[in-house]
């Protein structure tokens, strides 16, 4: 009954977890696509006998890139629903309905998974995760126009004619960044719902370095400059 | 002639001869290159040149003017490559995903789902 809905996973070495993040998926009968961003470890057979598509890039191009490829992949294979989820098990499947019903019924385009929405979801984010978030949130406002509680959540949820129209060129982690840009220009409707993040110490260590943001910035304005 | 200026038309000149012999550039290319090149040897040879020409511009010395054109000139080639790279990224980025979508693994159950789909 899930399977017109397509959960995207970008995987870069996350053999260790990635069978356990996708187990769940695979129970609730959801399609699911992992790409493989060229991991040096094997994500790839971690997953044998799993019954989801999988994609490996035979270089490593970074995440964006690997949604984009999985999201192509999606289409073609007819979803009606594609969710990107992370590959790191910070995301909890039972979001997923949540993520969907705006898109079931047709009240929005796109669906934001935000730790922000909710109180017992906000109290989870670590302190200095908070402030770089929030400073993320000012970032993107000021450079897509697109003014949301969260940023950089890797789940989102997307109806077929909004994810045709999207196109990452990102193949970085701006690409965050980027699909706001595009929800924007394409004038999709966008809404947020609230996801829990579980940070687990694999997560945080996998995570974004404070560093990393402000390669994401310059980045994002040096797209604005080519194109 | 001083010995600095045998050294830089001696090096001006490789430099031409590498690019005609190595480059398969396009005929503007060609003429760009060669245009800077006589230039490039002009002012070696006659170097009250191009200070009578900065003179002319505004500028005192012909070190100064010739400084600044450079720094122009070398930001603009750093842009130029700087685009050119992103254009690469993106045909790599292109040919990885074909190529990813074309060996990727199929689950057998799709078979089914297709099955439904197209029925």
């Amino acid at each position: 009954m899930n399977g017109d809905v397509f959960v995207v996973i970008a995987a870069f070495n996350e053999g260790r977890v990635i069978r356990s993040s996708v187990q769940p998926l695979v129970d609730l009968g959801y399609s699911v696509i992992v790409v493989d961003d060229a991991s040096s470890d094997d994500t790839w057979g971690a997953l044998a006998g799993l019954p989801v598509y999988r994609l490996r890039h035979p270089i490593n191009l970074g995440q964006g890139a690997a949604l984009q490829t999985g999201m192509d992949f999606a289409l073609a294979k007819g979803a009606r629903f594609i969710i990107h989820f992370d590959a790191d098990g910070q995301h909890r499947v039972d979001d997923i309905p949540r993520l969907l019903e705006p898109l079931r019924a047709g009240e929005a385009d796109v669906v934001l998974g935000s730790r922000f929405l909710s109180a017992s979801d906000r109290a989870r984010v670590p302190a200095r995760k908070r402030v770089l978030l929030k400073a993320g949130v000012v970032v993107n406002g000021l450079l897509t126009g697109l003014w949301l509680t969260d940023a950089h959540n890797g789940m989102r949820a997307f109806t077929a004619a909004a994810a045709a129209g999207i196109d990452m060129r990102e193949n970085r982690f701006a690409h965050a960044s980027e699909i706001l840009d595009q929800i924007r220009r394409r004038r999709l409707r966008c809404v947020e719902r609230p996801t829990t993040i579980s940070y687990t110490a694999y997560s945080m260590a996998k995570g974004q370095s404070s560093l990393n943001s402000i390669k994401i910035v310059i980045d994002l304005m040096l797209r604005r400059i080519f194109r | 002639m001083r010995p600095v200026q045998f050294v830089l038309i001696v090096m001006l000149l490789g430099v031409l001869i590498l690019y005609f012999s190595r480059l398969r550039s396009g005929l503007l290319d060609r003429v760009v290159v060669l245009a800077l090149s006589l230039v490039g040897i002009a002012m070696v040879v006659a170097p009250d040149l191009t200070t009578k020409v900065a003179n002319k511009v505004g500028v005192g010395r012909g070190v100064d003017l010739f400084f600044y054109l450079a720094i122009v000139g070398i930001s603009f080639a750093g842009l130029v490559l700087y685009s050119k790279i992103r254009d690469l990224d993106a045909s790599i980025t292109q040919l990885a995903r074909a190529i990813a979508a074309e060996r990727a693994y199929a689950p057998p159950r799709d078979d089914r789902a297709n099955d439904g789909n197209s029925g």
